[in-house]
């Protein structure tokens, strides 16, 4: 009876204190951390069409059309397939393909979720978080660094 | 503060009676008389129902999550309270499934047996400003077995949806409300040895004459006050007989998915909702009447029926509070605790109160 | 019942084993994790019940079945509670024409299921087995997808089976009737998609069949389709789905990088172990949190509180690996990321959380532990003894909670874990309330790890912070090299066989999930009890089906 009674006393003093944990979303979202891997932001400036991206994508996300002069004509990124694993940005030589904390893209069919590379570079930053900067400090670990062997394919 | 809330037994009157005066209906004879007394249950009908349209879509979301640390519905209306619009035009619009081998008849009674077997009730409860529909002599016993007509509705819902979990679930209703409306009969029993009248005006009339008398203020005579142990009692098989925490194994939507209503859709699920919340609100009207001095409170008589409204409301806050902290117990030892212990108890307390009224007098 | 804190058991040489097997062995067929003996498929039980009974190997922890060029090969990866570096593998080859073997499974119950899905996925005929039907997928299948001559291209029909009531003939009489039941696959307990064919007399199970495979995502051959360096680490967290991201990360992180003999940087392990434990607390979190939701009803106060705590968790992680669920934070070799800067205000977010942690954890007990109706409730039900659990090869909080002292973050040491201080809890209950206290006091031992880690951290010397060891882009390691690695999962040994074949992809990837051999103790542990507790001790055992079927 003990017990019971502390229970509801538990229930009923959260109650009575007011705080909510939840927060309304549209006006107020939540925190999202500077490493957040949200959808993809691609920069034909920077790419230099090694592929690399496609290659080490574990799904398939990414296809490259390039004509027989290997100048990149399409860059197609299924951002409702992909598994946002950052792996593509992690081979990337020249940063040209970016996962930024945007997390609001809807679309009303599928087909809508297949970027090309149009639409991927017109994704805007998240609350102007430049993913870039987060990554500073480790940047060499993940990209061109080491003496190992290196296999571009 | 109790003053000017004695409702003297006897001369009452009734609201079909005034409803009768005022629009001059009972100058019609019979037909008019009855005129009136359908105005008066359409009243009375449609106050319990707007009281579960606020509770069922609205309120219940609001107190669950206050008790979870959430914000719940704030999005149309002021404080969300649209919601009650948006919900029925909702669960309104949907398509209704029959299920294929639905016993038909019995399957679409069921939630009318539900929801008006509760609504029923409320005939004989009396609100407090004039609003009481009927007086009979027997109204305790009325209001007990208008209330008990709700499990042929759920045993009704359980066989008749062709489904095994409501079956089980009709099963369960079954036993739990034999087991439980024993107690609650017998505690309910306890009440009438100290009235020595089963008719719900005089119920109330006994509980507001003073306990203890401080002079500036009163205790009044609740039984609630006088016999605390029968309150409990009652209050707990009350929480079996309409179906919620720690007694809620009819509908146990863990175990078996939602019990008897779980083939229920659209307007028939609307329909048993609406009877699930009529039936906590007719629980708490009991409890209000016969352990809570009815519609007694501070202030004019006026104010009687928000004073029976707020206590049928804390019967209600009380369920929801019980169904965040306190969990099920299993179907064995729900018949368990039903037979062997709270049985046991409501008769001690009958024959304790007995001799204790025996003893007084 | 038998308390499990026996003297260790003596060190079994391989001189010891050769002697055991003896004329059995055919050749020796060794892994990287030990030594392997290959022998005939009418040996096996003979084996087996040496192998238990002489040498205490006790624990069945995973079989691998597999399709070579010229044979078939079942593996059974045996272990002892006592000392799980104690390892011993049983090589089983039977031809490609008729591949029929000895079942294990009077030897161990958990042989049952392993052979079903041996026979399900590769195609191995199991001689003597009870019950030689098809587990992960439909049986109306054709072929079997991991077997050398299965054509992916060829069309499966996959029929609506009615389910008949299995006892219903032993069972009818004029008094008394069964009623089949089918709780799921889509039900508010079953934790996902799980299919319980329940047989029901009253309110009472009488039989119980699990049927698993709704949520089979061929993961095992997705990992085998990727690369050994990238594409396959994205893959573990979504295993167990639920937040317990890290720990699968590193069971494949642990087998690869023995496979590959990778150096993993100390400092990278301090942040591993942090992380791992951050997921198991997020895990243990919901474990509770489903768990009263069973016990309690919808509406219940605890579910939310511990999705709310969970969440804090969640967000500590977010700052670390960049993502809440699928973390794919982990390399072969170290981590993704170093701490995020600024340092102090991650660890100090961290410290917050577990200083916040003991008067939450109290207000559990309060709400849960403490409560006489759900003292009432799960106290002695759901017992599983732990002989029997050792037979089903339960591990994890399931196991500890059956007083069966196992967790191979102290028996078999990796990670950071050996220099930290913390305890193994166990609890003698075997029940299901003792299955929420166990879990409840692993959120403190975690807590107490993340607690030594974060301090490590805090001083670790700043040019000393290797987070990855330098591992080649292209991973080969060398060919028809076998291993069998397992770490502590939040629900038990998460377990991975890699075989190499000298390209830069797994050749046989096979995952030992826990959640598939606790789930497999369900039958005999909810039988004879009454729904609600069917339900209840479903929850205890904490599934994800994702791990399940995979």
């Amino acid at each position: 009876m003990i017990g019971i009674l502390k229970s509801m006393a538990t229930t009923m003093k959260h109650a009575l204190d007011g705080s909510t944990f939840t927060v309304e979303y549209p006006e107020t979202a939540p925190d999202v951390s500077p490493r957040f891997r949200g959808v993809h932001k691609f920069s034909q400036e920077r790419c230099i069409w090694c592929r690399q991206c496609e290659n080490v994508c574990p799904n398939d996300t990414i296809q490259i059309v390039m004509d027989d002069q290997r100048n990149g004509e399409q860059y197609n990124l299924h951002i409702g397939q992909c598994i946002y694993c950052r792996l593509c940005e992690e081979v990337c030589p020249v940063d040209a393909i970016l996962l930024t904390q945007n997390f609001e893209f809807t679309g009303d069919t599928k087909h809508d979720l297949v970027y090309n590379k149009e639409q991927l570079k017109a994704v805007p930053w998240y609350k102007d978080i430049d993913p870039l900067e987060s990554r500073e400090p480790d940047r060499g670990a993940w990209i061109g660094e080491g003496d190992g062997e290196v296999d571009y394919q | 503060m109790i003053e000017g809330t004695l409702i003297q037994a006897g001369d009452t009157v009734l609201l079909p009676e005034r409803i009768g005066d005022l629009t001059g209906l009972d100058q019609f004879g019979l037909a008019g008389e009855l005129l009136a007394a359908f105005l008066a249950a359409f009243i009375v009908g449609n106050l319990m129902l707007a009281m579960t349209g606020v509770a069922g879509p609205w309120a219940k979301r609001k107190i669950t999550a206050a008790f979870t640390d959430r914000i719940a519905v704030n999005r149309l209306g002021p404080a969300g309270l649209l919601i009650i619009v948006a919900d029925s035009v909702r669960l309104l619009s949907k398509e209704n499934i029959i299920p294929e081998n639905a016993d038909r008849p019995a399957y679409d009674l069921a939630p009318i047996v539900v929801a008006s077997s509760a609504l029923l009730g409320f005939a004989v409860i009396p609100m407090g400003s004039g609003i009481h529909l009927a007086d009979p002599e027997v109204g305790l016993v009325f209001v007990f077995a208008v209330a008990g007509i709700a499990s042929l509705g759920l045993v009704m819902a359980g066989y008749s949806s062709a489904n095994k979990y409501s079956m089980l679930g009709g099963l369960r209703a079954v036993a739990q409300n034999v087991a439980y409306e024993i107690p609650l009969v017998v505690t309910g029993m306890s009440v009438v040895i100290f009235t020595g009248s089963l008719q719900m005006s005089e119920i109330v009339a006994v509980q507001n004459q003073p306990l203890v008398d401080f002079g500036l203020f009163a205790i009044p005579a609740w039984f609630a006050i006088v016999n605390p142990f029968a309150f409990v009692l009652f209050l707990l098989a009350n929480f079996a007989e309409v179906g919620r925490n720690p007694f809620d194994t009819p509908e146990a939507p863990t175990e078996i998915v939602a019990g008897y209503q779980t083939e229920y859709s659209s307007v028939y699920f609307v329909l048993i909702y609406l009877g699930e919340f009529l039936h906590i609100f007719l629980g708490g009207a009991i409890i209000a009447t016969i352990f809570l001095g009815g519609p007694a409170g501070p202030g004019p008589e006026a104010l009687g029926i928000v004073w029976f409204i707020i206590k049928i409301w804390g019967v209600f806050l009380l369920t929801q509070w019980m169904r965040s902290a306190v969990p099920r117990v299993r179907v064995d030892q729900l018949i368990e605790i039903g037979w062997k212990g709270l049985l046991v108890l409501s008769f001690a307390n009958l024959i304790l109160t007995a001799i204790i009224v025996g003893i007084i007098q | 019942m038998s308390t499990e804190l026996e003297p260790q058991t003596p060190e079994v040489t391989e001189n010891d084993l050769e002697a055991l097997i003896g004329d059995r062995a055919l050749r020796r067929d060794d892994h990287l994790n030990a030594p392997g003996f290959v022998i005939r498929p009418d040996d096996v039980q003979d084996v087996l019940f040496d192998l238990r009974d002489e040498a205490g190997f006790d624990h069945l922890s995973c079989l691998t079945a597999q399709q070579y060029e010229d044979r078939y090969e079942s593996i059974y990866h045996m272990k002892k509670y006592a000392d799980p570096t104690q390892e011993v593998s049983v090589v089983v080859p039977t031809s490609v024409d008729n591949p029929v073997s000895q079942s294990a499974e009077p030897v161990f119950r958990t042989a049952d299921w392993h052979e079903r899905e041996a026979f399900d996925l590769v195609g191995i005929d199991y001689e003597g087995h009870p019950d030689p039907r098809r587990i992960l997928l439909p049986e109306t299948w054709q072929g079997h997808p991991l077997s050398k001559d299965y054509d992916q291209e060829q069309p499966q029909v996959v029929t609506l089976a009615e389910h008949a009531n299995p006892i219903q003939p032993d069972h009818h009489d004029e008094e008394s009737d069964t009623m089949f039941l089918n709780i799921g696959p889509h039900h508010p307990a079953t934790h996902g998609v799980l299919h319980v064919k329940t047989v029901l007399d009253g309110e009472t199970v009488v039989d119980i069949d699990p049927d698993i495979g709704y949520l089979h995502r061929c993961e095992e051959q997705m990992c085998q389709q990727g690369t050994y360096r990238h594409q396959i680490m994205p893959y573990p967290d979504r295993w167990d789905y639920v937040s317990a991201g890290l720990l699968n990360e590193w069971a494949y992180a642990r087998a690869a990088e023995d496979l590959a003999d990778i150096e993993v940087p100390e400092y990278a392990q301090v942040i591993r172990t942090m992380g791992a434990e951050l997921c198991r607390i997020a895990s243990h979190f919901l474990a509770l949190g489903t768990f009263c939701l069973d016990v309690y009803g919808d509406f219940n106060a605890v579910f939310q509180y511990s999705f709310r705590d969970r969440e804090v968790v969640q967000d500590i992680l977010e700052d670390l690996t960049g993502q809440r669920l699928m973390f794919n934070y982990f390399r072969l070799g170290g981590v993704a990321w170093d701490l995020p800067e600024p340092r102090d205000e991650f660890i100090e977010k961290a410290r917050d959380f577990l200083d916040e942690l003991p008067a939450k954890i109290s207000e559990y007990n309060d709400l849960v532990t403490g409560n006489e109706i759900f003292q009432v409730r799960c106290n002695d039900t759901g017992v599983l003894e732990p002989d029997l659990a050792k037979s089903y090869g339960c591990t994890g909080p399931v196991a500890r909670a059956s007083g069966i002292d196992y967790d191979l973050r102290r028996d078999d040491p990796y990670g950071y874990y050996e220099n930290l201080d913390w305890d193994v809890i166990t609890r003698q209950g075997c029940d299901n309330y003792a299955r929420v206290l166990c879990r409840m006091e692993e959120v403190e031992e975690s807590a107490k790890i993340i607690e030594q880690c974060l301090d490590l951290l805090e001083d670790w010397p700043e040019d000393d912070r290797e987070i990855q060891a330098n591992v080649p882009r292209t991973l080969k390691p060398d060919p028809d090299t076998e291993i069998y690695r397992a770490v502590e999962g939040a629900k038990g040994e998460l377990g991975i066989y890699i075989r190499s074949d000298g390209t830069d992809k797994p050749a046989r990837f096979k995952i030992r999930s826990p959640c598939f051999h606790n789930l497999s103790s369900l039958e005999e542990i909810s039988e004879g009890d009454f729904i609600p507790d069917l339900i209840a001790s479903l929850g205890s055992l904490d599934i994800v089906l994702g791990e399940v079927d995979r």
